[in-house]
This record gives structure tokens, sequence and C-alpha cells, in this order.
């Protein structure tokens, strides 16, 4: 394998950074259509699940085209996607208000600062360890050198994560007193101490697979997580993947835990003020993070990228080596990435489903939960944590 | 640092990003300004004064404990690192660093620092 110089790995990080950048414009739009079907079945709206399944207009002329050449409408099963193209049509073409009394630097800058954090986060998180494919030796400059499954798997990646994730809180209290409204004023208030409560129990509880790992780079407490150990990091981590969730959600300001949206009370919080595309960025932040906590919970409870559950990698391999077609065995026995972005998607649907379940709590309960509640059970399950740790040696 | 250098080209990539989606819908999005519209939002009523005036004291609170128990946190990492390494002493001297910092916890608590009103 040659190395690369300086420049390839540069161009190599680029085309990298630029994967990411399309990862998340794929995966993001599909939550938001998804979000939008899964309530619609979850609280009975129609709307969402049918609109533009008829036989009218231009997906009508397609369906009944189709429907002529003895085939099953494609169309039908896209129904609702109209919803989305609206959605992303209307955060691009909505006017831009910028209120006379608002701060104009730190209005403008509040947005881009939570947007470009929710990104940065992906630096760390690796996809898959070692190689995730080959570049054809056509390509110029970089062609024949692997693409790595991480951008950059640093030996303090966790701390990266956590450290660049907390900074888009500022982003929140910002926009909230840059707009010099009330809503805004308290949304951002209200958001910022939520925040920061969560992150305690959030640090506390993703210390646990630190504990049984021993390390605090990506890719290697995935590894420990999933190989490591006998089984996946769930079974000796029940509690802490539930303690992990209820503070990603509370920090994605996520139903149950949205209070600075929290319509009936705070209008919408800290974004009252913003519209057109700067709010887009604010939405935008909010769904990459959601993805960025799916992809921590896949990678650390979850066994990431690895397939097989229960450590029956050792067991199995040999045997699906012999017996499989050859086109399985690299899918079945080695890690892929797919089966990582499959796990984010499925934890993804559980935050819409938790979100067409769950009622939204008080603020004095949210404030109580995290305090009272999640940091002693995540001080317990950090000595679980230990405790497994001394008895099964990895 | 060699690893460090891909990591700063997503950074300059990230920080383009909304860049350059602002300045493309900026050549698709109305601009009609009026003093109704960029006035600030307040139910429909006109605004009566500044918005930044006094808040609950108890924001200030979250934040000194939140101080306090992110240091605590911090700590902790690098004994979660190097337990194995560390053993029994290690054991013993994280054990003694939360009991003193869940008396601290017991004692806020017990002020009624944790809940809200």
């Amino acid at each position: 394998m040659p190395t690369p110089t300086l420049t390839q790995s540069l161009v190599i990080a680029l085309l990298q950074a630029i994967l990411v950048v399309v990862f998340i414009f794929v995966v993001v739009p599909l939550t938001l259509y998804a979000e939008r079907k899964v309530l619609g079945y979850l609280q009975l709206r129609l709307g969402a699940t049918r609109v533009a399944g008829s036989l009218t207009g231009l997906t009508g002329f397609i369906n009944r085209n189709m429907w002529k050449l003895g085939k099953v409408p494609m169309l039908s099963y896209w129904r609702g996607i109209v919803m989305l193209v609206g959605d992303i049509l209307k955060m691009i073409l909505k006017e831009d208000i910028l209120p006379t009394k608002a701060d104009k630097f730190v209005f403008f800058i509040a947005p881009a600062i939570s947007f470009c954090a929710s990104v940065i986060v992906f630096a760390a998180i690796s996809f898959v360890p070692g190689t995730l494919f080959t570049l054809p030796a056509w390509v110029p400059i970089i062609g024949g050198l692997p693409v790595s499954g991480a951008i950059g798997d640093v030996n303090v990646g966790l701390l990266w994560i956590l450290g660049v994730a907390s900074v888009g809180v500022y982003g929140i209290v910002l926009a909230g007193w840059a707009s010099n409204s009330k809503y805004p004023l308290l949304g951002g208030l209200r958001s910022g101490a939520q925040i920061v409560s969560y992150e305690v129990p959030l640090t506390l509880s993703l210390l646990a697979p630190v504990v049984m790992s021993g390390s605090l780079q990506f890719g290697e407490i995935s590894r420990g997580m999933a190989v490591g150990l006998p089984f996946w990091g769930i079974v000796p981590q029940f509690l802490g993947f539930f303690i992990y969730l209820t503070c990603g959600f509370a920090e994605t300001n996520r139903l149950p835990f949205d209070m600075p949206e929290a319509e009936n009370e705070l209008v919408a919080g800290f974004h009252t003020e913003y519209s057109g595309m700067k709010f887009g960025f604010f939405y935008l932040a909010e769904y990459i993070n959601m993805v960025v906590v799916a992809a921590l919970a896949s990678a650390f409870f979850l066994g990431g990228p690895w397939l097989m559950p229960f450590g029956l990698h050792g067991l199995l391999n040999p045997f699906f080596s012999a017996h499989l077609p050859a086109l399985l065995v690299p899918f079945l026995c080695q890690p892929h990435a797919i089966f990582f972005v499959v796990k984010i998607i499925f934890l993804l649907f559980v935050y819409i489903w938790v979100r067409g379940t769950i009622p939204r709590y008080r603020y004095d309960q949210v404030m109580a939960i995290a305090w009272k509640y999640l940091i002693p059970l995540t001080l317990v399950n950090l000595l679980l944590a230990a405790a497994v740790r001394y008895c099964c040696a990895v | 640092m060699r690893g460090y250098a891909p990591i700063l080209i997503l950074i300059l990539v990230a920080v383009a990003l909304p860049i350059i989606i602002w300045n493309l819908s900026r050549l698709l999005r109305p601009s009609w300004p009026s003093a109704a519209k960029y006035s600030t939002y307040e139910c429909g009523i006109t605004t009566t004064h500044e918005a930044r005036e006094k808040f609950s004291v108890r924001y200030y609170l979250v934040a000194v404990m939140f101080l306090v128990f992110d240091v605590e946190t911090v700590f902790l990492m690098p004994w979660a690192i190097q337990m194995k390494e560390l053993a029994l002493f290690g054991l013993i001297e994280i054990g003694l660093f939360l009991f003193l910092l869940l008396f601290g916890y017991g004692y806020i608590w017990s002020k009624g620092a944790l809940t809200w009103e």
C-alpha cells in the first residue's frame, strides 16, 4: 500500500469531507420525510401519508402510465414526498427578516455556529475501521490510494466529539440573546440551561464505554464494545444505553424534552425571530445532531459496523467462509459501513417513534430528571462498567 | 499532527457551507422590507420595553453546578482510560473523589438547589 504524501492526504480529506456533507444532505431530508410519514401513521393524520398519491397532476401522469405498462406505480410508495419538497423550498425561498432591534452580527452568526459545530463533530466519527474503499487508478492525484472510514480517527476522538458538540449551545443562547425579544430570550435561556444540565449525565454515560474499552479513540471504543467484549455494548450497558438516549434526546431538543420549542408557552423558543435560511440552519443543525447522537449510540452500544451480535464473529466466521457464497462473506464477517448506517437509521426511527408516543415534560420535571435521577444513575452505571472491566478481561 | 490536518479540511468545508448556501438562497428569495415586518414579535401587540431584563437566578445556579460537575467528568476521564492499570489504588482514589463530590451533591440537594419551582 503506497503511503500518501501530505498533498494527497489533504485531497483525500477533502473527498471525505464532501462525502460527509453528501451523507448529511441525504440522511437529513430523508429523516424529515420519514418524520412526517411515521408521525402521520402514528397519529392517524391522513395528509402526510397520502398527499401526491393521487391520479392527477404530474405524479398522476406517471402513475397512470405505469399502470398501463402493467407495473405497480412506484410513486405511490413515495406518497408525501411533495411535503418534503415543500419544506425545502420554503426554507430556501422565504424572505430573510432581520429585526431592527436585533444585534445584527450575532443574529447572523448564531445559526452558523450551531450548523458548523454539528458538522465538525463528524471529523472524529469512524464509519468503519480501516479502509472504506480504495480509489481506482484513473483518478488524478489520489488514484489507487485507500480512503479510510474516518476523517481523523484521533486518539482524543470522544473528547473532540463532546467538546465540539457542546459549542452548538452557544448558537442557541446567542440566538436568543441577539433577537432582543422576550420569547427568544426565555427560550434561549431555558434551552441553554437544559442542554448544559444534560451534558453532565451524557458525558458520564459515555464514560462507561471508555472504562470498558480503555481508550478515547472512536474506532477503538467501537471495536472494544462490539468485538472486544463477549457481547455487544448494550448487554452490559443496558442502563447506560437508555441514559445515553435520554440525554441525547434532551441535547437535541427533541420531544419529550423540547422545552425551548414548547409552542404553547414560548411561541417558537429561541428561533422565534428567525426566518428563511437562517431558521433552516437551526433546523438542519437539530437533525444533524440527531444523526450524531444516533451514530454514537450505534457505535458504542449497538456494535457499530459489525453485524453479528453477541460476539458470534469468532464462532461463525470460519463456518461462513466455508459454506456461504463468496459474495456474502465480506458482508457477514467483516465490519461494513452499511451496517453502521442502518443502525443509525433505526435509531432515527426511534427518535420519531418516541416523539409520536411520549408527551412533553414540564420544565421543572426536565431539570429534576437530569439532576436528581440521571446523575446518580450514571454513577451507578459507571460502577457497573468498572466491575465488568475487572471481570471480563478485554 | 498529521492526523489533525484532515480535520482542519472538514472545519473549512463546514464553515464554507453556510456561506455558500446563504448566498445561493439570496439569489432566490424575495426581499421587500417594511417597518412592520422588521419589528419585534410580541403576539401582535406593540413592544413596550426592552427584552433584556432581569431573569431568574436559577439559570445562574444551573451554570455554576454544571461547572462543578463538568470538571468532575473531566477528572474522571484519565481514570476511565487507565482504570485497569491503576487497579485498586485508582479505585480508592476515585472513590474518595466521588465521595467528596457526592457529599456536596447531597448538600445542594438538601438546600433545594436542584428543585425548580
